[in-house]
């Protein structure tokens, strides 16, 4: 990859962080730790695989429904000025996400569903003969030990699924501290990758790599995931040690230092 | 018109019914939980192999994955036993298919204890959990002709809906000219005494009692009333209204069913009826052979039903006794 288009790539993965930091700030606290992971992944996505109107998009956690509202205006499906409008009373971008939010096609806030919902959508694709249709699943790595995700894999496997492609982030946080020390997920890609699956274990923070993984994936006959290895923390140096990456608070000071930071990256 | 029991029974009444809505309806799309046979969607699998979708034995994927379909413009008729059709899938009927209203037929089969195959394959408890949810149609039918008619019924309901039917030898109950309607329930007999309200596999044991009882000189009423949810509250206020005493009868825990949609409706409009609700008394249902005997076991039988309209009604002395049926093979009675 050309460094001018890392360096594009880079600049949209901090414009999330950026919009996520302004959408969470009036709040004090919320799902920053999700977009701070997710960036560059879904940045690559939105930016070099994602064909609104033609690809499906499912966000299986719906607390990452905030990276999609982050890259709504740049998809033609939200304004800047909805973005204000993030987690108050009576707006449709509620902090989890609803039938009524925008950008996605399908959420949910109870875990674990979101994989069977895009094989359903794949599968219809597949039924209807549409064979340009592409249907990304983002999944949190959390999620996976929920059992309904392996049976929706096997499904997905057993019936060809090549127009699937799962995005995890595999930030390695959940609510009661580091996956890691909860439930054992790895060796995450020999997982899926006995279960019919192929899988690319990437650095999710590196555009270049996750860009390269996409496209193998894309061209896979077979469904594919990309395991992106992220942490919640990435991006914002002023974030103090430590913090909750599941659930940030941020306020006074620290939104300025924050909103500082990353203008300045971009700049 | 109806019939007395014993009556006579044909097999797969359901499965027939669906394969020649299929064969209209392109965008129907049969799925199987690993039940096929028992659910009799065999049918289905030979006439449309393309739109027949094995999903295995993983309910909660199988829901969800119905949802995604049925955004997509589908029908997803989605088939296995009542117990792993909503008690499992809960949460995925709740959040892919209820909450956002999609027309997903979920039919579940082998209703409360007509299955001696202990609590873990008996859907005491499925009327309960679907009416609890927005959105949600609960049917539960009394015979082959509703069955036929129910099929082609609940097709273009907008929202989810789920189906309750019994397995095996269905009884043809109803005649042919017999409409089932979603949105009234069906008045059989008028009666001033008590009134007998009773849905699915209690219907027939309903209209027995119904008999035993007329035969003692008490005056009854008895309503079927397959859809439970919506419930035609009208139906139920105006023949509530006209006797002195309620009763219903459901193969289910009188918790959260058809008996309880009932009360509800009876104290909402101050009806002052006094009510005894014939079904499951909040227990699970344990050692069978035969389903007949767990009939028995659990008060679900004709007896049952005479027994509640007697004591609900006051009357002196020992209730009525139902005769026995001699069911001959391939016939169908109520225990």
């Amino acid at each position: 990859m050309e460094l001018s288009r890392v360096r594009e790539l880079n600049r949209a993965a901090d414009l999330l962080r950026l919009r996520a930091v302004r959408m969470v700030a009036p709040h004090g606290f919320g799902y920053l730790g999700q977009v701070l992971s997710s960036a560059e992944l879904m940045a690559v996505v939105f930016a070099e695989s994602f064909r609104p109107g033609t690809d499906e998009l499912v966000v299986s956690p719906g607390h990452y429904i905030i990276v999609a509202y982050a890259a709504g205006p740049e998809l033609g499906l939200l304004s800047e000025g909805e973005l204000t409008t993030y987690g108050y009373d009576g707006s449709s971008l509620e902090a989890i996400g609803t039938e009524s939010s925008p950008v996605a096609d399908i959420t949910g806030g109870s875990l674990g569903q979101g994989l069977s919902s895009a094989v359903g959508l794949a599968l219809a694709a597949q039924l209807r003969h549409e064979t340009s249709r592409r249907v990304f699943a983002l999944l949190s790595d959390g999620e996976l030990e929920e059992g309904q995700v392996w049976e929706a894999a096997m499904f997905a496997a057993h019936r060809g699924l090549d127009n699937l492609i799962v995005l995890l982030d595999a930030n390695d946080s959940q609510v009661d501290g580091p996956v890691s020390s909860i439930t054992t997920l790895d060796p995450i890609a020999d997982k899926w990758e006995s279960f019919g699956w192929a899988a690319y274990d990437v650095d999710g923070h590196d555009v270049a790599s996750i860009a390269d993984a996409l496209g193998q994936a894309i061209a896979q006959s077979r469904p594919a995931i990309i395991i992106a290895r992220t942490s919640t923390a990435r991006g914002l140096s002023c974030l103090p040690e430590g913090a909750d990456g599941h659930f940030i608070k941020i306020s006074g000071d620290l939104i300025d230092a924050a909103v500082a930071e990353l203008e300045a990256r971009r700049a | 018109m109806h019939n007395l029991p014993p009556y006579p029974t044909v097999l797969k009444p359901y499965g027939r019914a669906f394969v020649e809505l299929a064969r209209d309806r392109e965008e129907i799309l049969c799925l199987s939980g690993d039940l096929t046979r028992q659910t009799e969607i065999d049918l289905f699998q030979e006439e449309f192999p393309d739109r027949f979708i094995h999903a295995g034995m993983a309910e909660a994927n199988m829901i969800s994955m119905a949802g995604a379909l049925a955004r997509r413009g589908f029908i997803p008729f989605v088939h296995t036993f009542g117990v792993f059709a909503t008690r499992r899938p809960l949460d995925q009927i709740v959040n892919c298919v209820a909450y956002p209203n999609l027309p997903v037929r979920i039919v579940g089969f082998m209703p409360g204890v007509s299955s001696p195959g202990g609590p873990s394959h008996q859907a005491i408890d499925d009327v309960a959990l679907m009416r609890a949810l927005p959105n949600m149609t609960v049917v539960d039918v009394a015979d082959a002709t509703e069955i036929r008619q129910a099929v082609v019924a609940i097709c273009d309901v907008p929202g989810p809906v789920y189906l309750r039917l019994k397995r095996g030898e269905i009884p043809i109950i109803f005649g042919a000219r017999h409409q089932f309607s979603l949105v009234r329930a069906h008045v059989i007999d008028d009666g001033d005494d008590v009134v007998i309200f009773a849905s699915g596999m209690m219907l027939s044991s309903a209209l027995a009692a119904a008999q035993t009882l007329e035969d003692a000189g008490v005056s009854v009423g008895v309503v079927n009333v397959p859809v439970i949810k919506p419930l035609d509250r009208t139906t139920v206020i105006e023949m509530a209204s006209r006797a002195r005493a309620v009763v219903t009868a459901e193969n289910h825990s009188v918790i959260g069913g058809l008996g309880s949609a009932v009360a509800e409706v009876l104290a909402e409009e101050g009806l002052g009826r006094r009510l005894r609700r014939v079904g499951l008394a909040d227990t699970f249902a344990e050692g069978a052979q035969s389903a007949t005997w767990l009939f028995k076991k659990y008060g679900l039988s004709t007896q049952d039903v005479v027994d509640a309209s007697w004591e609900v009604l006051g009357r002196d002395g020992v209730a009525p006794q139902a005769p026995v049926l001699v069911t001959p093979p391939g016939e169908y009675a109520p225990v």
